[in-house]
Order: C-alpha cells, then structure tokens, then sequence
C-alpha cells in the first residue's frame, strides 16, 4: 500500500519558472525513501505539496489516501514532519512546546516522549530561543515522532546541524523504523546518512524524477567509467547508448554513469563503443551523485 | 563480534555486513549455534536502516552460512555450505585478481606473494 503517492504534479513559482514538471512516485509502507537532488531542484517545493501548504497547479497528491489540502487535520495526525528552516515559538519553554503537540495529537505515546526527553537531555525550563540548533531540532523530532505517525517527512533534516547531533538524529529514525509502521521521505545532501537510512532513491534533477530505483540496486547496477579524453573517443556515440545516463568532460577525462553493473559496462564499452583502457567501477552515492548532477546548474 | 561499517565504501552496507561475518565464518572468530545480534541490535548498533540487516541476513541465510529459528535468533550453520565447484572458483578468481593487481602495484614479487598466502593458510587451520 501507498502511503505517499504524487502522480504527475506539476509547479511554477510566482515568476511563472516552473519547477517542478510531471513528477510521479509513490512511498510504500515500510520503505524509507531519501528525495536527493541539487538545491533549488525542488525538492522542499514537493514536500510542502505533500504537506498541503503548497498547492499543486497540476498532479494530485495522496497522503495516507488523504488529500492534504482538504483533509489537513486528519492528515496531520497521522503524519509527523521536521524541516530545517522550522521555527518553534522562541519564548515557549521546551516544556510548553512538548505539552502543545501532547494536546494536539489523541494517539502521544508518553513513553517514547520520556525516552527521548531522558536521550536528548534539555532542560524542561530552557525556552526554545536559549537552545542550541542540534538541540531546537531534536525537540522538533520528539514533537513529530510520539505521536508514532505512519509517515514521517524530514526535509533536510540535518542541515546545519554537528556530526554528533545528525548521528543521534539518525539513531531516533532508526529506532522509530525498528519499532515498526513508520514509513520515511527524507530529503538530505549528507549521503552518507542516506546511504545509512534508505533503501531507495528518488532522484529529481531538471524538474523531473531522473532516477527512482532501490538503493542497493542504484549502488551495484550502475558504474562510472572514467575515459581517457585523448583516445579519439566519439562522446555522440557513447551519449546515444541507451544505457549511458550522463556523460561529460572533467580536467581532461570523460566521466560517464552508466545503468549496468561493472561488467556489463566494461563489456559495453570495449566490444559495442570499441573504447579500451577505460577504468570502470562501483561508486559509493555522493561519487554517483556527483556524477550524476555535477556541473549541471 | 564487532561489526563495522563504512557507507562511504565502494560496497553497499549490506554487502560490508556479508562480507564481514562471511569472513568470521572462515577465520573461526564465529563458529557453528554462535548467536548474531538481532535486526534490531545491529541496525542500532551501526546506526542503519533495520532493512539493511535483514537484507545481509536473508542473503546470508540463502547462501546457507547462517540460519533462523524463529523466536529464537539468527544463528551461524553448522555445516559450512558447499558451493558449485565452478561457481567457487569463480569467486576465488574474482578475489585472486583484486590480490594480484595490488602486489603488482605495490611492486611485490609473485613468490613474496605465494609467501604470503602459505602464511595466511597456515594461519586458518583450526
């Protein structure tokens, strides 16, 4: 079942530049999905879709077979959501904000609401202006996650925060993810924590989903091959083959991502393109995000 | 056992984790009826998605290295599967050449090489 499902949205901003173009995909129950893609790609603009406070010109968009903008209170409840621009009302003491959300949500489960109080050690009394920026955003994780939601939404969740602090933000998700029922769509440039966290990859780039794919399938089904620039390649020839997804020149190599493990790629290079001497490898998410997407804004 | 993991590593989580109790297997740092931590313990423990580990496990547990009562753990086989001979030999070439290629590197000689390798053997025998 879908617990998240976008078919075909489309969206402009003001200025009539349109951002986002078509895109489709959909959150199964149980999955994490890490939403990558360069800044200004468009991925909060999604987000806040999901989350009803942006309206799609076109597409629909379901949240737990909900619509968000006409059912957000019934939404809201069974959705948790963090965001690195979030602002909690800076005189409230932690307390107060705890209490808030306690109010508002009829399953609060008090004890995982003890057990992150206990893990992430903020006084009740400090008022949230005095907290530190690692801190504001656990207290907003502890917000979002005890109500235990079904879908929990993290837009670039750890962005600005210490390795410390995005580790213990991690091992939060990753609880909540053992304890079963949550589903996760995170959006992050730390790779390394999506390489972590996810299993699959929604990878947005020119208004468009580019890649939507597992992330072990991602991670051994795709290779790059580094060319040497000298040999008389043809980059038209290679650019055309189905497989190839991106090809470009970098400091006198050329770089390309191909869909396809390292020997099938090796084997489609030296036998169909004729290039030899090509060094092709698995490559770790940020070298195929990179890859992928460098040079290209 | 200590498992660690890199996620910035050419390998995928799940294949460090294979990779890491396969070789415990074989090096007799883990041995038949030995515990594994849970899906739970581990993904908490590495800081990782409860998915991952499941995913090395099953992969394991198909490979026949480990297997699963249910309600009771995951446990290391007692009888070490018995791979295609061809297939076996595959694996070993795909290992031999990742081994060659950095003695060639590193400028050392083939005989230090089967040295080194007589050593290690040596090593492994219970």
């Amino acid at each position: 079942m879908s617990v998240l499902e976008f078919t075909d949205i489309h969206r402009s901003y003001g200025n009539g530049v349109e951002v986002l173009s078509g895109v489709s995909f959909a959150v199964e129950q149980g999955q994490v999905v890490g939403l990558l893609g360069r800044n200004g790609v468009g991925k909060t603009t999604l987000i806040n879709i999901a989350m009803g406070m942006l309206h799609a010109q076109r597409g629909s968009v379901r949240v737990l077979d909900l619509d968000p903008e006409k059912d957000p209170v019934a939404m809201k409840s069974r959705v948790g959501f963090v965001s690195e621009d979030q602002v909690l009302p800076p005189a409230m003491r932690v307390k107060q904000v705890i209490g808030l959300h306690r109010d508002l949500y009829p399953d609060w489960d008090a004890e995982l609401e003890a057990h992150l109080r206990q893990r992430f050690s903020f006084s009740d009394r400090a008022r949230v202006k005095t907290l530190s920026k690692g801190q504001a955003r656990q207290l907003a994780l502890l917000c979002a996650v005890a109500h235990r939601p079904e879908l929990l939404i993290l837009d670039e969740p750890a962005g600005g925060l210490d390795p410390a602090a995005r580790r213990e933000f991690l091992e939060t998700s990753i609880d909540l993810l053992s304890d079963g029922g949550t589903s996760i769509l995170f959006s992050s440039h730390y790779m390394t924590d999506v390489e972590r966290m996810a299993d699959r990859i929604v990878l947005l780039h020119d208004r468009q989903v580019l890649i939507d794919a597992g992330l072990d399938t991602l991670r051994e089904s795709y290779a790059v091959a580094v060319l040497p620039a000298e040999a008389g390649i043809l980059v038209g020839d290679i650019a055309a083959s189905e497989a190839c997804l991106r090809i470009r020149e970098s400091r006198g190599a050329l770089r390309a991502v191909f869909r396809g493990d390292v020997e099938e790629t090796r084997a489609l290079l030296e036998a169909k393109l004729g290039v030899q001497g090509a060094s092709v490898a698995q490559a770790p998410l940020e070298e195929l995000f990179v890859e992928l997407l460098g040079g290209s804004s | 056992m200590q498992l660690q993991i890199n996620p910035g590593d050419e390998l995928p989580i799940y294949r460090q984790i294979m990779r890491q109790i396969t070789d415990a297997i074989v090096g007799g740092r883990m041995k038949p009826g030995d515990k594994l931590a849970s899906h739970r313990e581990l993904a908490a423990q590495l800081v990782i998605a409860p998915l991952t580990v499941k995913k090395a496990y099953d992969e394991l547990e198909n490979e026949g290295l480990i297997h699963t009562q249910r309600g009771r753990g995951t446990f290391i086989s007692d009888e070490p599967p018995v791979l295609r001979p061809a297939e076996a030999r595959e694996r070993l070439r795909d290992a031999a050449h990742r081994l060659l290629t950095q003695a060639r590197l590193s400028g050392v000689p083939y005989d230090d090489v089967t040295e080194l390798l007589e050593e290690i053997w040596e090593d492994m025998e219970p």
